[in-house]
């Protein structure tokens, strides 16, 4: 595809600061707290997940969890964005064209499509089931779906850095 | 780095324990990456238990749910998850125990390791004599914003030293 094999991805590359982040111990930084926050993604959204599919907080609101819970996933899922596109820029072009990074990108968004349907679909019949410990196939879907891909995000993203 | 730690690195170079390490890490298709995602999973699970909890602990996080409600229910999966990584992180420790062992930053990893462990089962077994034994009265309840706070600030940089074993030459020799 000519987007992903455009020379504007090397322009990326030698941006200054693409440059500055390369070579010095801010990538490594960078990536410290990529993983961090990586990992605070997938531990907040576990217990909602878990939670959805009746293994585990089931004296709680599923809103309540989530609504508690989604501050903290999001505000550490920015931080992963941030860091990690500082990282992207300093290999934009190889990064592009690594099937590793393909596919965590795919994952990011099947897991994102699968969190907008959760709380656009959902969410409004929320108050049904939301005290109920016992939840219907939809939720439990959802909750191991959301697992599975943000797994598949983190393997694929730990991918990344056996091909670059 | 002291003796008795770099000869635990010497005393694992060509065991079998390091023998059947790297045979899983060469052998079997795409195993480095995948034990490393489980070791990150584990971590993830460290996150959304230990972690999650100091931040309820500290009042930042959580507020509806109830402290020791959520000490017994956490506390489970974070020993499942230590004792996973032990497993995913023994492949690539006994894998090349020189490196780890010869190593200042897993030193410091290990430092943040034990007393974080500590502190934390001090904290869980404590929780375990009373009902909200950790709420009785404002002493306790400061302690355990105290201890919270220190093992939020452990944890962290348990899995900081973690990432930075890989990027000791940073920091020991800089550009």
């Amino acid at each position: 595809m000519d987007f992903l094999n455009s020379p504007r991805w090397i322009d990326v590359e030698n941006w200054p600061i693409s440059w500055e982040i390369g070579g010095t111990s801010w990538f490594p930084f960078l990536e410290s707290i990529h993983v961090i926050a990586a990992t605070f993604v997938v531990g907040s959204i576990l217990m909602v997940d878990l939670r959805l599919m009746g293994l585990a907080a089931v004296r709680y609101k599923i809103s309540t969890l989530s609504k508690e819970l989604l501050p903290w996933t999001w505000g550490a899922f920015v931080v992963a964005i941030i860091t990690g596109l500082g990282m992207f820029i300093t290999r934009a072009a190889s990064h592009v064209v690594n099937p590793a990074f393909q596919w965590k990108v795919v994952l990011l968004l099947l897991a994102g499509i699968n969190m907008a349907y959760f709380h656009f679909q959902v969410y409004k019949n929320i108050a049904r089931w939301d005290t109920e410990t016992v939840t219907p196939t939809q939720l439990k879907m959802i909750g191991s779906l959301s697992l599975f891909l943000w797994a598949g995000v983190m393997l694929a993203g730990r991918w990344v850095g056996h091909i670059i | 780095m002291p003796d008795y730690f770099t000869a635990i690195g010497t005393a694992l170079s060509g065991s079998f324990l390091q023998d059947g390490a790297l045979w899983a890490l060469r052998n079997i298709p795409g195993f480095p990456p995948i034990i490393q995602t489980v070791h990150i999973l584990g971590i993830s699970v460290v996150m959304g238990s230990i972690v999650l909890l100091d931040l309820r602990i500290l009042g930042l996080a959580v507020p509806s749910q109830n402290m020791s409600e959520m000490t017994r229910r956490v506390m489970p999966w974070l020993w499942w998850a230590l004792a996973s990584n032990l497993v995913s992180g023994g492949f690539f420790l006994f894998g090349r125990p020189n490196r780890y062992f010869n190593n200042p930053v897993f030193g410091w990893k290990v430092s943040f390791l034990i007393p974080a462990i500590l502190l934390t089962a001090a904290f869980y077994f404590l929780s375990r004599r009373q009902e909200n034994y950790w709420e009785l009265n404002s002493k306790r309840k400061w302690t355990a914003k105290g201890i919270a706070l220190l093992s939020l600030g452990l944890w962290i940089m348990v899995a900081m030293a973690g990432r930075w074993i890989a990027y000791a030459e940073y920091l020991y020799f800089p550009a």
